[in-house]
């Protein structure tokens, strides 16, 4: 068993956080795809009908604010790591 | 880097009242908006010329956002919406002036702004069904969906929060990260896109989610 000092514990812990807050911003492609998906959707819809252009673009938005929480709360993990 | 805000001074001297750059900040901005109100809608006339068309143009635009979602009441929440396009949009850009911070850098504003649409989202849809009717409509469809739906519901003010805090922290937080390794002008043109565009279609996205929480609790 390696015994180690106070210094290098804290040390060990700020890295593996920086390493942690890398990691946690993975989350970002899932948003980043269903984003994406949604956008181009809706483009689609709106070639199809162009008249109803506001609404589409009202939703999709709404949609993509939903599901872009999840990469937030990633950002905001991976911020609280890197100061904590 | 971004060391949240700094406490300046202590209120009446005591310690657990301090007073933060970001409550000075917020205030400032708060009486340069009336100032700007003021002068806007300054001398209405019935056929709009100069500067009040700038404002029937925000007003009608945040008007058309509301009607839709909120059928027969755009009037009513007008003002309401308004003002967090306005306060927010405005907070986000005098991020842009060197050495201020911006007000929504800091979790107590975006956190506060939340809580009050929580508040008002929650008031209404009592007011629209009834206390005991709204409190039915959470056990919906199944009365075994009552922890989740409250759960749920819970999330709306801290996601509402965190989206606009970790938007401009975020994009803070890279023009730093570029400041330090590529000083100069370099960075200049970044700030059109994190403080510029960002920090206005945060804006107009924190008060269509204001708008949506406000149009699920009605119906």
């Amino acid at each position: 068993m390696i015994e180690f000092s106070p210094g290098t514990i804290e040390m060990i812990i700020r890295s593996v956080s920086v390493i942690a807050a890398g990691l946690a911003l993975i989350a970002g492609v899932g948003p980043g795809i269903g984003m994406g998906y949604a956008a181009g959707k809706a483009t689609s819809g709106v070639r199809r009908q162009p008249e109803a252009r506001g609404a589409i673009v009202t939703t999709m938005l709404l949609g993509q604010i939903i599901s872009g929480s999840t990469g937030i709360y990633s950002l905001v993990i991976a911020i609280y790591l890197v100061f904590a | 880097m971004n060391p949240g805000p700094q406490t300046i001074t202590h209120l009446f001297g005591k310690s657990y009242l301090p007073v933060t750059d970001t409550l000075i900040i917020g205030w400032v901005s708060v009486i340069l908006i009336i100032i700007l109100a003021k002068y806007l809608t300054s001398d209405l006339k019935l056929r709009p010329e100069g500067k009040q068309n700038i404002a029937e143009l925000f007003i009608t635009a945040v008007y058309d956002q509301i009607e839709p979602m909120i059928e027969g009441e755009g009037w009513k929440f007008l003002p309401f919406i308004a003002t967090i396009f306005i306060y927010i949009g405005f907070s986000n850009l005098i991020g842009l002036v060197p050495g201020v911070p911006s007000p929504t850098a800091d979790l107590n504003t975006t956190l506060g702004l939340a809580l009050v649409v929580f508040l008002v989202s929650h008031f209404e849809g009592m007011r629209d069904k009834g206390i005991w009717g709204y409190i039915k409509s959470f056990g919906q469809p199944v009365i075994f969906l009552l922890p989740l739906n409250v759960v749920g519901e819970l999330a709306k003010p801290i996601s509402h929060s965190f989206r606009l805090f970790g938007n401009i922290v975020g994009g803070g937080i890279i023009i730093t990260l570029i400041y330090q390794a590529a000083p100069g002008l370099i960075p200049v043109p970044l700030h059109a896109w994190f403080d510029l565009f960002i920090g206005l279609i945060q804006a107009l996205i924190f008060g269509m989610v204001a708008i949506a929480y406000i149009a699920v609790a009605k119906q």
